[in-house]
């Protein structure tokens, strides 16, 4: 005879299923909790319940010839999964992860496993906020359950993920990490020591149940199993519409309604995703639905199943194998410190719940304390920033959100309610981005102070801390390993030769340090962004007294040093707030890092933020950077990146947007906005035909500034440059003389040597326009022009200048060595000063007539 | 001369005669409690306006409904509300729903303007009467304000910003003490008290001198609400085809319009207002109003264009002909920054009609 089996689905880091989870266990005193978690833990549960500072997570990183993956299974203190843990234990059950590990092929794609802003079922999600009249899933999960009465909760939650399973189509992973869950829940089934609970994502609790009852039918036995014990709710019940609206109700499935006769409506059942002929078995009316029983197979009904075989007489079940690793493969999983800010979905990537904070809140002193709490800290954080949040507003906010929780049928309220009202109290003005709990996703740029500042409230800073008796993560060892094998474990000084293979390798180890913020090790000099490269670096390594507690906190990011350098790297990037600047600060570190792997993402985010860069200056610093390593990088091999090629498109389309947009008069010439006009001179240049960029529109819009009165010369001079250096253009001499003023020639002339100097002195027409344009000036305006004059023809390098004095001279019909001409003497603004000087005694004499004119 | 007649003469009706059946099955169906003085519960109010398909009540604001929770759970608290957002959100669309389903009026309308006075807004005097008979109920002319406090109803003040300062300031009272002074007329008659169902909906423009200009006292009386652009480009394209297809009908205009012209114009259209392209690329924003409003005011011009000119119902070409009125006007940056949009963002959409509007970029004027 086999156990019943109960199977609660659950949304990840919902207080609401935890405290289900909770209650399941008291009522039902299960002899086995079953857990969606990685089963290559069993064996160290232990370490799971030394007793740490919550939130911790599982990390599990693997390793192979292809491939390397680092993901994480999150526990706060509300977790059903963290609940089961700790509750089953204490009830004395045996408690088991059930999960393939987070190594396994299946969990390719996830960094998170107990993430749920998920694609397959945004159809689902999306019908059913329509049809509800709410925002989004956050809101609708609020109103169905955590905002929702207790009673009923089960039914609901069983209907709300048979909406979205059969909605949605279950992947291969799913449907394999299914298959592998079913060995576990059968085998303790089998056991017969006592009811089994199962805790499950929402998702994968309807498959599950088809598939043990898929069992339960090819063994054709009836399904008779009586229901736990004071089993939750029976009556599908949804909390109140707002009235007069006729709120379509989650739709049950068949078989729910067959057994409740009390369910007023039949709708059709969602299409299933995973073995339709599998129903699950009528039980003796008033079952529960959310807590389902599924008669679990006897011995000789999974004589079928592959995985599970019947022990030779009556032996005790053993549990299914954990997958190992394949052959060459690493693949570990250690305890590791989380933080609320990761679990938070307004910040992190692939996370779960949003506003871990409340949930916490919610779930230590109840839903009605923590909208009450939530309310009070956003208002001191406002007042410790200075911002006016008077206790008028206080009461307006608490007005507010009363009033929607009752328009929205909630008992006290939600999350959604007390933002609303928070927001309708405090905010005084127009905003300029939605707000955010209106919209899943990252803050949008623009979000207003006072709501940025509510949404920090609600996240929450709380980071997890382990038990010291906690095994240590694996990268401390992997370090020290690492340290020892390069011999890096000497305090000191070192100088490192980078194209020595051996010291790049050393570099790149303690720039990986440096990244995950190990004290001890400091760079005084070696290869900076933007400037020529340096192939030495100079180290000084020292002991530090915190490096194990920092090491021990890195560890969070990856097993080894490669892995979390780039983890670490990854998350400066996400955090950068879409600045270039500073992504392409990251960008250049993963280079010195030589962590490849990330590189992708890094640049990826980079071509998200060169968008938004609003400073000409600042771009044609970046495309420069971009520009470089996708030409040249073959030390870290980001040369003709794919993703490279989409920044510098990204920074030629933006570059030429933002040059259009510079107007003002003659100023000095702004030597960063030429470098910029240089940048996506070499962009089109050497990218444009390998990267599909539009010669012809930058060829236009050049040609436009280069026209544009209201443009600065400077830019006009490079515009002008930026069509002659890549064949096109006008008429150079004519060009000169357009921009002849003295306060201007030079300035245009410096755009012009910074883009195209080339083609200037190869040109010797244009000398002679600007031999004559300078010989006609009059003193005093040579006297103006002089020093921008200067400067434009220090782009030229002092042979080219030695040979333009000689060209120069040799149009007057001297022949002679022109470096004599070069090396001045006396300070030349002076001297001009001094022939202005006597060209007005000159003049005045003459006036005086005091000489012969 | 019945009912029907009368409204159909009638260019376009206040949102209680053209929603007058669905007010009337749910104030029938409304078991729901009324704040004082409301013709509807919170409920059904809300139902009122986002819609509710299986009891036949259509959806008549596009955004989230978590906006018209606030808006109506304000218009029951003491606090009057402010719609703000760029020109054509439907902010005044919102406001006149919201007027019609709370007080089943939304006709006492003050449209602010610089040359609103306080008379338009309180009340003014029958002159003749007032000479004849002196200051009395009768020689009273009740401008929406008063009326709206007499009678319990909401008032609608539209583009309130642009009144000035101390007009806007004629309604500090009549928000905060709940009544207003007349005090012409002696005795009871000279204190008119706000009955209950009396608020104020105003509406503000972000872009027409700014909601700076409010005083911060009347600033306190109100919550904000920011009313954003709509969010999705299949909503917009819906209600832009609709939109345009019945103007375009209008003009005697026999195809409809061609539903992947309307799509380059729309995401045109999101892409100028919002800064970003769908790829993600960033880009300044116009300066000029972008709306959905433009929007199918443009589609009806492309459609104008493609079938008096050639017989056929418009090209992408004519998009960039017609974009220069709209989306440039007058100013010389917003054409400048279109040109580069043509030019540089245009290309990187893939489809046939996206190619036709980067080849047109020449039609551009200047």
């Amino acid at each position: 005879m086999a156990a019943p089996v109960t199977v609660v689905g659950v949304r990840h880091h919902s207080p609401a299923c935890a405290g289900l989870v909770a209650a399941t266990i008291e009522t039902l005193r299960p002899a086995y909790v079953l857990i969606e978690g990685p089963a290559d833990v069993n064996d160290r549960m232990d370490e799971l319940l030394l007793g740490h500072t919550l939130p911790v997570a599982i990390f599990t990183s693997y390793r192979d010839g292809e491939r390397t993956h680092a993901s994480w299974s999150p526990f706060c203190g509300y977790s059903p999964e963290w609940v089961a843990v700790t509750q089953g234990r204490a009830s004395g059950a045996e408690v088991r992860f059930i999960d393939l590990p987070a190594w396994h092929p299946a969990f390719a794609t996830r960094e998170n496993r107990y993430a749920d802003a998920e694609e397959r079922y945004l159809r689902a999600t999306e019908r059913l906020c329509a049809a509800f009249g709410m925002d989004n899933a956050d809101t609708l999960w609020d109103h169905l359950v955590e905002a929702a009465p207790a009673e009923g909760l089960a039914d609901r939650l069983s209907v709300y993920f048979e909406t979205l399973r059969g909605d949605s189509a279950a992947g291969a992973a799913d449907l394999e990490r299914e298959a592998y869950m079913a060995t576990w829940i059968r085998a303790a089934a089998a056991r017969d020591e006592g009811p089994v609970l199962v805790v499950c994502g929402g998702f994968h609790r309807p498959a599950l149940e088809r598939l043990l009852a898929t069992d339960d039918s090819a063994a054709a036995r009836p399904a008779m199993l009586a229901p736990p014990p004071g089993a939750v709710g029976s009556v599908p019940e949804v909390p109140a519409a707002p009235r007069g609206c006729h709120r379509p109700a989650l739709k049950p499935p068949v078989e729910a309604c067959e057994r409740n006769a009390a369910t007023p409506e039949v709708p059709a059942p969602p299409p299933k995703a995973v073995g339709s002929a599998a129903e699950v078995p009528a039980a003796p009316g008033g079952a529960a639905w959310s807590v389902s029983e599924v008669p679990a197979a006897q011995g000789g009904a999974v004589g079928s199943v592959p995985e599970v075989s019947t022990p030779p007489g009556g032996a005790v079940w053993s549990w299914p194998a954990v997958p190992a690793p394949p052959p060459g493969a690493v693949g570990s999983s250690y305890l590791v410190p989380y933080a609320f800010k990761r679990l938070d979905a307004f910040h992190g990537y692939q996370s779960g719940m949003p506003s871990p904070e409340f949930y916490q809140r919610v779930w230590d002193d109840g839903p009605e304390a923590a909208g009450r709490g939530l309310a009070e800290t956003v208002v001191t954080r406002l007042r410790r920033r200075g911002q006016p949040a008077s206790t008028a507003d206080l009461i307006a906010a608490r007005t507010m959100a009363e009033g929607l929780a009752r328009v929205r049928g909630h008992a006290y309220p939600a999350r959604a309610d007390v933002l609303d009202g928070l927001v309708s109290a405090l905010v005084g003005e127009a905003m300029e981005a939605p707000l955010p709990w209106a919209h899943r996703g990252r803050l949008a740029v623009g979000t207003h102070p006072v709501v940025v500042e509510m949404v920090a409230a609600l996240a929450g800073d709380r980071v997890g801390a382990l038990h010291p008796d906690t095994p240590q993560p694996p990268l401390v060892g992997a370090v020290t390993a690492e340290l020892t094998r390069l011999g890096l474990d000497v305090a000191g000084a070192r100088t490192l030769d980078l194209t020595d293979g051996a010291d790049r390798e050393r570099s790149r180890a303690l720039h990986r340090l440096r990244v995950l913020g190990v004290p001890g090790y400091q760079r005084i000099s070696g290869p900076k962004p933007g400037v020529d490269p340096a192939l030495t670096e100079q180290w000084r390594l020292a002991d530090d007294p915190n490096r194990l507690v920092a090491l021990i906190e890195a560890g969070g990011h990856g097993a080894t040093l490669a892995d979390a350098a780039a983890a670490a790297l990854l998350e400066r990037a996400a955090d950068a707030g879409g600045r270039a600047d500073v992504v392409a600060d990251v960008l250049f570190d993963a280079a010195l890092c030589g962590v490849a792997a990330v590189t992708g993402e890094i640049v990826a985010s980079l071509r998200r933020a060169v968008g938004g860069i609003t400073d000409l200056a600042q771009l044609g610093g970046v495309l420069a950077v971009a520009l470089g390593l996708w030409r040249h990088d073959r030390l870290f091999g980001a040369a003709r990146s794919e993703q490279l090629g989409e920044v510098i498109h990204g920074g030629v389309t933006r570059g030429l947007w933002l040059a259009e947009g510079v107007h003002g008069g003659p100023a000095p010439a702004d030597l960063a906005r030429l470098r910029a006009v240089v940048a996506i001179r070499d962009g089109l240049r050497h990218a444009a035909e390998a990267l599909d960029i539009d010669r012809a529109a930058g060829l236009a819009v050049m040609a436009r500034i280069a026209a544009d009165a209201a443009a600065p010369p400077d830019l006009r001079g490079a515009a002008f440059g930026f069509g002659w250096s890549l064949g096109g253009g006008g008429d150079p001499a004519r060009a000169v003389r357009g921009a002849a003023a003295p306060g201007v020639l030079g300035d245009w002339l410096a755009g012009l040597f910074s883009v195209a100097r080339d083609e200037a002195t190869a040109d010797g027409g244009l000398l002679d326009v600007l031999d004559g344009l300078v010989g006609a000036m009059t003193d005093g305006d040579f006297l103006i022009a002089l020093p921008a004059l200067r400067q434009a023809f220090a782009y030229f390098p002092p042979r080219e200048r030695q040979r333009l004095a000689e060209a120069v001279l040799a149009r007057r019909g001297i022949v002679e060595d022109g470096r004599a001409l070069l090396r001045l003497r006396a300070d030349p603004v002076r001297r001009a000063r001094a022939i202005e000087l006597d060209s007005y005694v000159d003049e005045l004499l003459r006036t005086e007539r005091l000489v012969a004119p | 001369m019945t009912t029907e007649t009368r409204r159909d003469a009638v260019q376009r009706p206040p949102a209680e005669v053209r929603y007058a059946d669905e007010l009337v099955r749910l104030r029938e169906t409304d078991d729901g409690e009324r704040p004082p003085g409301w013709a509807l519960s919170l409920r059904a109010a809300r139902t009122f306006i986002v819609g509710d398909p299986d009891a036949g009540i259509s959806r008549k604001f596009v955004g989230d409904a978590s906006l018209i929770d606030r808006a109506l759970v304000t218009l029951a608290t003491s606090r009057g509300l402010l719609l703000v957002g760029e020109p054509g959100t439907a902010k005044s669309l919102l406001s006149e729903l919201l007027a019609a389903a709370v007080s089943g009026d939304s006709t006492l309308v003050i449209q602010g303007g610089a040359a609103t006075t306080e008379d338009q807004i309180r009340y003014s005097w029958n002159y003749a009467l007032l000479v004849a008979e002196g200051p009395s109920t009768r020689s009273l002319v009740a401008a929406p304000l008063l009326r709206g406090m007499a009678e319990g109803r909401v008032v609608r003040f539209e583009e309130i910003t642009r009144c000035p300062l101390e007009v806007q300031d004629s309604l500090l009272s009549p928000l905060s003490d709940r009544m207003l002074a007349v005090p012409e007329l002696s005795g009871d008659d000279g204190l008119v008290f706000a009955r209950d169902g009396f608020t104020v909906i105003a509406t503000a423009n972000t872009r027409d001198r700014g909601v700076n200009e409010m005083s911060a006292a009347l600033k306190r009386r109100f919550n904000f609400e920011t009313v954003f652009p709509i969010p999705d480009l299949a909503t917009e394209l819906d209600l832009v085809e609709a939109q345009a297809s019945e103007l375009l009908a209008r003009s005697g205009v026999r195809v409809p319009p061609r539903r992947d012209v309307l799509e380059v114009l729309v995401t045109t259209f999101r892409e100028l207002r919002g800064g970003v392209t769908e790829r993600g690329d960033t880009m300044e924003r116009l300066s000029s109003v972008m709306s959905t409003a433009e929007a199918v005011s443009v589609a009806h011009a492309v459609g104008l264009r493609g079938w008096f000119l050639r017989g056929e119902a418009g090209q992408a070409a004519d998009v960039v002909a017609c974009l220069a009125g709209t989306a440039a006007k007058d100013n010389a940056d917003d054409l400048a920054r279109l040109r580069r949009y043509l030019e540089q963002q245009a290309r990187g959409h893939a489809g046939e009609q996206w190619q036709a509007l980067h080849a047109a970029r020449h039609l551009l004027p200047g």
